[in-house]
């Protein structure tokens, strides 16, 4: 036992570069644990864009579609409502969506009626507070929660208020407009949703 | 110890000398020699499928999309090349017959091919499609010696050309096959295009393969190292006991 | 960063005073015999692959779908339209085969060195629980992708039961939860392999671990190194021929680790079917409850014990008897400790009778697997040519096979308590083969 010269340093370097290594190894290890959790190919495929036909949809009315299991609200809007817009911006949070709204759509639809033809309301149904589905309340008359209703979603949920293209009132849980998804038309009566028009970001 | 060592050697052997020979039971079989790295085969054996066997056969289990992806083609080529049945990119190929027509055509349901090699091997797909031969006395016209009375007539005749049977004299066993008309591909040929028509199922039936060895191989080596780096760390602990 | 490390485990130690002994106890001031060989990596590389298993199979669950109409297509599913799915799939089968691998040779080593006799009986008797629970759960593993080999293995397995006279036939329906393998089958199965078992089995392997560190480790010189000199560099209690689990264990089995998992994912990423003794062939084809595959035979691990089913006969009007051959071949093992009575642990010292029993029983074995394989039916005709009759044959040699495999525990017994063995000196410490 006369040779016992521990050799510190070599000693620490070498639990060092191994513990390092392993490390590296464990984490690398659990990368492919921890990607599984991506959405599957399935669920990719599911997610696909949708074609709707709008032929059927009457002024007034809301077609709901499913997208990647999301509800997206496809709108008619008439003339009436498209005319209530530009009067709610003084009510509104962010009424150009172009403040805390401005990612909530594509740039093609980030203006005043948040579409990309004036009359079609293309949006995902999901309020931005928790989550719900928010009722679609299109008619302009007095409601008990809003006696100067102008026609809009309300989120039976925790009460939060959306005017006709989505945008989302002052003074209500909700902090930013509803999402717009990427969407283009293929010709005048069809709608794909999940893919922006052709040339679009 | 020493004394087991080489019986477990000789198990060892005795396993890996049995595997290709339990796969095929005793038949036969010609060497596929498929290699799904190879993309221009797989390329070539995908058209051979979607021209000849789809009509039939489905690949449940394989997307349009991901097969683009691992074989190198793009969206547009694949849905005019090779997608007939108007289904969409993302879904899985789908044999343009419905199932319960084949049924009653050819007996039974033609089998999905997802999972083919897996279950059969390459060697005995390939022989199979090297083996049909024409046969007045069975319903279809078609015979095949590596599966006898196939519910199958051979789609691709046309490449092959016509086989038929000489028999044992005496017998109804046949000897061997022999080249009666010969189709628009030379033997050297139709063997090269059955071959990669195989390498297509190979492929279909384990994509992940190519990521395996695309991995593997890195895996192995960085694996090589933290052992390299455990041995010194133990030696040098190991200086302490004596 | 040391700092903060110290400050954290004073926190820690303020709180909970009871934990840093128990780390001295089982790591630090655990100590083991200096001599360790190969064959004692095999114990901590189990617990490697028991992790393994666990954290693969947990995520395996998360898309596994346990229905009869949905088990096939989710395992598929799971290889392709999950990222990374196949990667843990394999990880989780290879795994499976590896897992028998290393409890297969831990045990040969308890075997060899002794390890099973007092005051390690207790040990032994968990860890051959342990066996028994991880064949269970192999079982049931293999039943869950529900391809035809799933299927018919299933079946033949749950068969077995019913062998047992009068509640026989019964027992299997109640087992299955139908009149053949089906959606209830599939359903308990699922629960048993995925919850109910791996409790159990984390609970033995602590016991045994438990059990293992009360009476300290024995080496492959049979020595106990506690009941020894005391007094080295580390404590002057502790047996002189003994050493720190940790650090030097830790880092040596580390060295054993990496090797493993070398070998490991050289067939996860280069041949994860193993030339189809991993995964079979047949199980790439849907279960098919009016197909039998061309061959119905377990996979690997179990085929040494199936072998002994068929080989014995039936008689007396029940096949009773391979199912009581098979049960009591692994019976046998758990009365080892009681059966062999030599005062010599390892097979260093033992008398020549018990080495060449010892190979013999191991020949036994591995002829039984070949047997089980059905590799006996396939080569027999390629060495003694074509003519012979192979089942004619292969009832011969496996029947002397399975005589040979009972018949070493009839010689271990009449061996040691008879007297006849005539050991070698046993030396008073430890010996080093550097």
């Amino acid at each position: 036992m006369a040779n016992e010269v521990v050799d510190h340093g070599r000693r620490r370097f070498l639990t060092a570069a191994t513990s390092v290594v392993g490390g590296v190894g464990i984490v690398a290890a659990a990368v492919p644990f921890i990607k599984s959790w991506e959405p599957s190919a399935r669920a990719k495929a599911a997610g696909a864009p949708v074609t709707q036909s709008l032929k059927k949809i009457e002024p007034g009315q809301q077609l709901i579609v499913a997208w990647r299991s999301l509800p997206v609200f496809i709108v008619n809007r008439t003339p009436e409502q498209l005319a209530t817009l530009p009067k709610q911006d003084p009510r509104l949070v962010d009424p150009k969506s172009d403040g805390t709204s401005a990612e909530q759509q594509p740039k093609y639809a980030q203006n005043e009626t948040r579409s990309i033809k004036p009359e079609w309301l293309v949006m995902i149904g999901i309020c931005t507070h928790l989550g719900c589905v928010p009722d679609f309340v299109p008619a302009i008359k007095p409601e008990p929660f809003d006696p100067n209703w102008q026609g809009g979603y309300y989120c039976p949920c925790h009460h939060s208020r959306y005017d006709m293209a989505g945008r989302v009132y002052q003074g209500v849980p909700a902090p930013k407009n509803m999402e717009i998804p990427p969407y283009h038309f293929i010709d005048d009566t069809t709608v794909q949703i999940g893919v922006g028009p052709e040339g679009a970001a | 110890m020493k004394r087991i060592l080489p019986a477990v050697a000789l198990t060892l052997g005795l396993l890996f000398g049995a595997q290709p020979a339990a796969r095929a039971e005793g038949e036969n079989l010609m060497p596929a020699n498929v290699n799904v790295q190879d993309q221009a085969s797989l390329q070539r054996g995908a058209h051979l499928f979607f021209n000849y066997c789809v009509g039939c056969h489905s690949l449940k289990y394989v997307r349009y999309s991901r097969m683009a992806d691992d074989l190198g083609l793009t969206e547009q080529q694949v849905m005019q090349n090779l997608n007939f049945t108007g289904a969409k990119f993302d879904d899985p190929v789908v044999a343009h017959m419905p199932a319960e027509d084949a049924a009653k055509w050819f007996g039974k349901a033609p089998p999905d091919l997802s999972l083919e090699t897996s279950a059969k091997g390459a060697d005995w797909v390939y022989t199979y499609l090297n083996t049909f031969y024409l046969d007045p006395k069975s319903p279809i016209g078609w015979n095949n010696t590596t599966l006898q009375n196939a519910a199958m007539p051979f789609p691709l005749w046309e490449l092959q050309g016509q086989q038929t049977a000489v028999m044992k004299p005496g017998t109804s066993e046949v000897e061997k096959l022999e080249l009666a008309h010969p189709g628009k591909l030379t033997p050297a040929q139709y063997q090269q295009a059955s071959r990669d028509l195989v390498n297509f199922l190979e492929y279909v039936s384990e994509p992940a393969a190519l990521q395996r060895h695309h991995y593997g191989v890195w895996v192995l080596l960085f694996l090589a190292l933290f052992s390299l780096l455990a041995y010194f760390l133990k030696k040098e602990y190991w200086r302490d006991v004596h | 960063m040391a700092k903060v490390f110290a400050s954290i485990g004073e926190w820690v130690n303020e709180r909970a005073p009871g934990l840093m002994p128990v780390y001295r106890k089982h790591m630090t001031e655990y100590y083991a015999p200096k001599n360790f060989n190969l064959w004692y990596y095999f114990g901590s590389l189990a617990l490697l692959v028991l992790v393994n298993q666990i954290v693969t199979g947990i995520f395996l669950t998360m898309n596994y779908n346990p229905s009869a109409a949905g088990a096939f297509d989710s395992v598929q599913y799971i290889m392709r339209d999950v990222e990374w799915g196949w990667l843990i799939r394999y990880m989780h089968t290879t795994g499976a085969s590896l897992f028998f691998v290393v409890v297969f040779l831990h045990m040969f080593r308890g075997i060899m060195y002794g390890s099973f006799k007092k005051p390690r009986e207790l040990v032994w008797l968990l860890g051959m629980l342990i066996f028994l629970v991880l064949m269970a759960e192999a079982f049931m593993g293999y039943v869950l992708p529900w391809g035809n080999m799933s299927f018919w293995g299933a079946k033949v397995i749950v068969s077995l039961f019913g062998t047992i006279p009068v509640i026989g036939g019964h027992l299997v329906e109640w087992i299955m939860g139908d009149f053949l393998p089906a959606d209830a089958t599939l359903n308990r199965f699922f629960a048993l392999h995925v919850i109910a078992l791996p409790i159990v089995l984390l609970l033995l392997v602590v016991l045994h671990l438990a059990a293992l560190h009360e009476v300290g480790s024995n080496n492959p010189d049979g020595v106990d190194v506690k009941h020894g000199p005391k007094g080295n560099r580390w404590s002057p209690s502790a047996p002189v021929d003994g050493i720190p689990f940790h650090p030097y264990y830790t880092v040596k089995d580390l060295v054993g680790v990496g090797v493993f998992l070398l070998v490991a994912a050289f067939i996860i990423f280069f041949a994860p079917t193993f030339g189809g003794w991993f995964l079979e062939h047949d199980n790439s084809i849907p279960a098919n409850n009016l197909l039998t595959p061309a061959q119905i035979k377990p996979v690997w691990y179990f085929t040494a014990f199936y072998a002994i089913v068929r080989m014995i006969p039936s008689a007396f009007g029940t096949a009773v008897w391979g199912v009581l051959g098979m049960f009591g071949s692994i019976a046998l093992l758990f009365a080892l400790p009681w059966i062999d009575a030599g005062p010599v642990k390892s097979i260093r010292y033992r008398g020549t009778g018990y080495k060449v029993a010892l190979t013999v029983f191991v020949i036994a074995f591995l002829c039984l697997m070949t047997i089980g394989m059905d590799l006996t039916a396939e080569y027999f005709p390629k060495i003694f040519g074509a003519g012979i009759d192979i089942t004619l044959w292969e009832n011969v040699f496996g029947r002397f096979m399975t005589l040979t495999y009972f018949g070493f525990f009839v010689f271990l017994w009449l061996y040691t308590h008879l007297g006849w063995e005539k050991t070698k000196p046993v030396p008073e410490r430890v010996t080093m083969h550097d």
